[in-house]
């Protein structure tokens, strides 16, 4: 569905991306984590048909995305909302420009705003609800003509909880019916919750890609023993010998063990460091 | 006939939706255009005794003068309605939608285009009706003159509020702009009772030639409402082809101050 293939963009002296290939597949989820500046927003722009490439190519459904620009759904890192349209003035705009009509809007409508709980407040102005609720009107416009590839750019950054898990319900559902996801993120639970396969992204390119197994494989995960008299821990791939180590040498009665499987912040300050160096 | 020939066409129905919702965005704002259709009409009464002493026109003078110089701080709606696009960050996701750039621009022009009509049809309205300009010997020369007044606002308003940095840019642009051009032009003192090296700086003013054309069409000269109606028709087209190239391709990742 989505095949980006050696892209480079440089803005003035920074260099946003140096080879950054990607290839997603109709209903995968990729999450893309990466710091602040991995180049993952200039991608997502890229995809979405609004910045051209220096080099390198996109293809969307076999081609470019300006070409099929309907069949995309964006969620932009930043609320880009109309302060004076209400929530349901938003879903009609998005939806009557990607092409629903009449019944076939009112029925998206109703079941999208059932979906991720915006039932409440459909006839509120945007400038007038919380955070959260304009997070979840955001995402809605780009889920409610059920593109076949959705760019979810940090979707859940400051919201609550609830907000959370409704957005996440509705990604799942789409990735169930076939749609291809990018969601970037720096909430890495997220990805698990998603089961989403990963990519990495620094310094303007991929540097790990695969699921979350493969790519955590290898890793240490942690030993923690807590004592009366101290807390130790020990970063390890062989937790069974760190725990009768760390136990032997520990002064005071032995409190509480902790062992801790690596997890994806685990990956991902691995795969920062050794980019780093 | 068949369904199939009645059906709108997509790109219609895209420009059609996002006109809709910019008229919407225009109606929940309508302060703008209250004051600059108020404050004309008590200036056009205060200083139609003055004019009518001064000028053989006077009464036309008047009206066009007020019409012009209020409608050239109108120009602050247009811009206004394109700046909001660039704050709330909504112009990249419409670029990023189905509509072509050509639904875009109309959805975003013709809504403003249409305050721009309404404020000026109100004003000769009143100008006739209260203020006692005579009533204009040919109204399709000026809808025309109306209308081409009209797109040169539309042009330079766009313009301007896509080569700003910051609001406070575009207010000051707007508001300094709007005083120049119209004083300039002749809306406050008649070019004909400027002093010499004040009526030699007017030819600079898009002002002076939309003045021109609107009292030449209320008198119904046609030759006096075309010479400079094509001077403002350039204007407008060239800083509509401006502002089109800066909306076209959007922003990039430039942020406004």
């Amino acid at each position: 569905m989505l095949e980006a293939t050696d892209l480079t963009k440089k803005y003035d002296e920074v260099q946003a991306l140096a080879g950054f290939s990607l290839s997603v597949a109709a209903g995968e989820i990729c999450g893309l984590v990466g710091h602040n500046g991995a180049g993952k927003t200039t991608f997502v722009d890229m995809v979405s048909g609004l910045l051209k490439p220096d080099s390198g190519a996109v293809l969307v459904d076999g081609v470019a995305p300006h070409e099929t620009r309907g069949e995309i759904g964006i969620s932009p890192q930043h609320i880009a909302l109309y302060r004076p349209l209400t929530v349901r003035e938003h879903l009609e705009l998005y939806g009557r420009l990607s092409g629903l009509r009449r019944k076939a809007l009112k029925a998206e409508i109703e079941e999208l705003a059932t979906a991720m709980q915006l039932t409440s407040f459909l006839e509120r102005r945007a400038g007038l609800l919380s955070g959260g609720q304009q997070r979840r009107t955001q995402a809605a416009t780009a889920l409610i003509h059920r593109p076949k590839l959705l760019l979810m750019d940090e979707p859940t950054a400051g919201a609550d909880p609830e907000t959370r898990q409704a957005l996440l319900d509705v990604v799942k559902q789409r990735a169930d019916e076939g749609a291809a996801v990018v969601y970037t993120t720096h909430y890495l639970t997220e990805l698990a919750d998603l089961k989403a396969s990963i990519a990495v992204a620094s310094h303007g390119k991929v540097i790990a890609r695969g699921s979350s197994a493969e790519l955590l494989d290898g890793l240490p995960g942690e030993v923690r023993v807590r004592t009366t008299d101290h807390e130790y821990h020990r970063a390890t791939t062989d937790p069974t010998a760190a725990l009768l180590e760390l136990i032997a040498h520990a002064q005071g009665t032995v409190e509480s063990v902790e062992l801790r499987n690596p997890d994806l912040d685990d990956l991902y300050r691995s795969l920062a460091v050794s980019d780093v160096h | 006939m068949s369904t199939e020939t009645l059906r709108v066409p997509e790109p219609l129905i895209r420009a059609g939706a996002l006109i809709k919702y910019n008229s919407l965005l225009r109606l929940r704002d309508p302060s703008q255009l209250i004051s600059y259709l108020v404050a004309p009409m008590v200036f056009m009464v205060m200083f139609q005794p003055l004019y009518t002493k001064a000028l053989s026109y006077g009464s036309i003078q008047a009206v066009t003068g007020q019409l012009m110089m209020f409608s050239v701080f109108a120009m602050s709606i247009v811009a206004n309605s394109i700046f909001v696009e660039r704050e709330w960050l909504t112009w990249d996701r419409l670029r990023a939608s189905r509509a072509a750039r050509a639904e875009l621009l109309i959805g975003k022009a013709l809504p403003v285009f249409f305050v721009l009509l309404i404020q000026q049809a109100v004003l000769i309205i009143f100008g006739w009706a209260v203020v006692g300009m005579p009533f204009p010997k040919s109204l399709w020369l000026l809808t025309l003159a109306m209308c081409v007044w009209g797109f040169a606002l539309l042009g330079m308003g766009a313009m301007l509020s896509t080569i700003v940095r910051s609001r406070g840019d575009l207010f000051v642009a707007c508001d300094v702009g709007a005083l120049l051009i119209s004083s300039i032009g002749g809306a406050i003192l008649p070019v004909d009772l400027m002093p010499p090296w004040a009526q030699a700086i007017t030819t600079f003013s898009p002002g002076t030639y939309g003045l021109s054309m609107l009292r030449s069409a209320v008198q119904g000269d046609v030759a006096g409402t075309l010479q400079p109606g094509l001077i403002c028709l350039v204007i407008g087209l060239i800083c509509g082809a401006v502002a089109t190239f800066r909306l076209a391709h959007g922003w990039g990742r430039s942020h406004l101050v």
